[in-house]
């Protein structure tokens, strides 16, 4: 139990200690590396959080234009997976050990791997530098690993469910949204969770697909710092700050939903052997 | 619930349009182009078999970007998963302020890739960071690792492993938790070490979760990007070069399009191979 617990301090210590040190910069604390011995300089300030509009007079807005695409974007995926994850739960067991997992590959497939020809489609579907163009390009990103998720969440959900309901006489999609989607919602709120995370810090995705008339955050902060703008180290803490907190705060307050989150169906332990 | 061959046809509809236009589709008319001289700017279209990929193979920068991924590759991941599982089993059972310590410790997955790499930019350096106010104390100082030669790959790779051992932490959490108590009790009892623990309780059961995780964060980092963009744009040199930086390059910036969507099919093969394998070993594992 001790060692335990000494472990998990060396670990937090170690996963929080870069984002702490970022935390006092952004607040205007800052290591000075030139005194012997090193020391604390700055005084606590929230001067930085203003000075990231300053230095990036769109800032705010990108921080919407973020929000909105991955909010979106999330939707997006949902609402495409969540059928297709069904239709797969109930098919042959056969298909599915060959289905399923090919989802999987698709959700590793790296985005460079057709970045380069989507870009060129989207300019000719003129949806370059559009929000349609970076919503529907970011859900299909995170599409096949939702419906691996939930797949897994509809395996384990008894059948006899929807068969009350059709006997009933329900129709599939009453079926579905009515009877089968109050049962998984915990599995899907939390994978909509994970989706949102992972839109929200795609990078190569809106890059290729804009050219600087809409913006989202990470593709901000890499122009700032591909193009040799340098921004001091405070104002870069502050602008992180900001743009790790809504994801932070949703995690914090959907923290219970999240988890939820089973990347593989947990096999009743009796089947097992 | 049984269904029929045309509900299946619309519930799988949406996500069949989606993929098609967005993944699937431009990554297939991709491969069709990467056998062609098309490019986007380009007129004359000739059919070039493949010479797109004989150009890309034969360049020394392409051989050098993958020798770095694959040194990436194999020390990374396999790091992540280790280190994933080790935060996933201190946490598996009940422990006072449990709730907490999980969301702190998913943090670093939570900053992108791009705000990781702005992070850690200053935290190597000279002024501001982290190691040299530790050096400081001793009375030394040390430029940042990532202008040296030998160091930039390694401290790439550290960099990567603090942001994704927490995201195979999080992922393999819940399949630990799954594995009833008394296992683990009964393990302790006819006194195996925590080693043996792991190997008998807690392998059977996580085996298929650590198989796709494995998956996942494999293609990741075959498709490493973003992380040294920011800390490294490839170098110094070309010793932190990857083979998406090559394609981006390629494609976008030296207006060599066919260049760079072959070397990012490159990619692709890698990890379409490692995938395929991945299918091979859960239909296998489905059917016994």
């Amino acid at each position: 139990m001790r060692t335990r617990v000494v472990l998990l301090a060396v670990a937090l210590l170690a996963f929080l200690l870069p984002l702490a040190w970022t935390a006092l910069a952004s607040f205007g604390v800052v290591p000075d590396n030139s005194s012997r011995p090193p020391s604390w300089a700055g005084s606590f300030s929230l001067d930085r959080f203003g000075e990231v509009g300053v230095a990036e007079p769109a800032f705010w807005q990108e921080l919407a234009t973020s929000t909105a695409s991955a909010g979106l974007a999330a939707l997006v995926t949902i609402a495409v997976s969540y059928p297709a994850a069904f239709a797969l739960a109930r098919s042959r067991s056969r298909t599915q050990s060959l289905v399923a997992p090919a989802f999987v590959v698709l959700a590793s497939l790296p985005a460079m791997c057709y970045v380069i020809p989507l870009s060129d489609l989207m300019r000719r579907a003129h949806l370059i530098d559009t929000f349609a163009g970076i919503v529907l390009s970011e859900a299909a990103v995170t599409a096949p690993l939702a419906v691996y998720v939930l797949h897994g969440a509809f395996r384990q959900l008894s059948v006899e469910w929807e068969e009350a309901a059709v006997l009933d006489g329900a129709g599939l999609w009453r079926t579905l949204l009515r009877i089968v989607l109050p049962l998984v919602a915990p599995s899907v709120v939390a994978t909509a969770l994970v989706v949102f995370v992972i839109d929200w810090n795609l990078l190569l995705v809106p890059l290729v697909l804009t050219s600087g008339e809409i913006k989202t955050v990470p593709v901000a902060m890499s122009d700032f710092f591909t193009f040799e703008r340098e921004l001091d180290w405070p104002t870069a803490a502050a602008a992180l700050a900001v743009s790790l907190a809504p994801v932070a705060l949703l995690v914090g307050l959907f923290h219970r939903a999240l988890q939820r989150f089973a990347l593989e169906a947990i096999r009743p332990e009796s089947s097992d052997e | 619930m049984r269904l029929s061959r045309r509900d299946r046809l619309i519930l799988f509809a949406p996500l069949t349009v989606l993929l098609a236009g967005w993944l699937v589709g431009p990554a297939s008319l991709g491969l069709v182009a990467t056998f062609t001289t098309y490019s986007p700017v380009g007129s004359a279209i000739r059919f070039v078999a493949l010479d797109n990929y004989v150009g890309v193979l034969r360049d020394p920068q392409f051989s050098a970007a993958a020798r770095n991924i694959v040194l990436f590759t194999v020390v990374a991941v396999p790091l992540e998963v280790v280190a994933g599982f080790g935060i996933a089993y201190l946490l598996r059972e009940p422990l006072r302020g449990r709730a907490a310590l999980r969301v702190l410790l998913l943090l670093p997955w939570l900053i992108s890739p791009i705000g990781s790499g702005v992070m850690w930019h200053f935290l190597l350096g000279p002024t501001n960071g982290i190691v040299n106010f530790v050096l400081g104390w001793l009375g030394a100082t040390a430029t940042s690792p990532l202008g040296d030669l030998r160091l930039a790959l390694p401290v790439v790779i550290v960099v990567e492993v603090w942001r994704l051992a927490p995201f195979a932490a999080f992922l393999l959490l819940p399949g630990l938790s799954a594995i009833p108590r008394e296992r683990w009790d009964d393990a302790r009892l006819s006194g195996a070490s925590w080693f043996r623990q792991i190997v008998d309780v807690a392998m059977p059961s996580v085996r298929p979760l650590l198989i796709t995780i494995t998956v996942l964060l494999t293609g990741l980092a075959l498709g490493s990007f973003d992380v040294v963009l920011i800390l490294t744009g490839g170098g110094p040199g070309l010793s932190t070069l990857t083979p998406a930086l090559y394609s981006y390059a390629a494609a976008f910036e030296t207006n060599e399009w066919p260049v760079g969507a072959a070397s990012a099919w490159l990619i692709a093969a890698a990890v379409l191979l490692v995938g395929f394998i991945y299918i091979w070993l859960s239909a296998d594992r489905d059917s016994t």
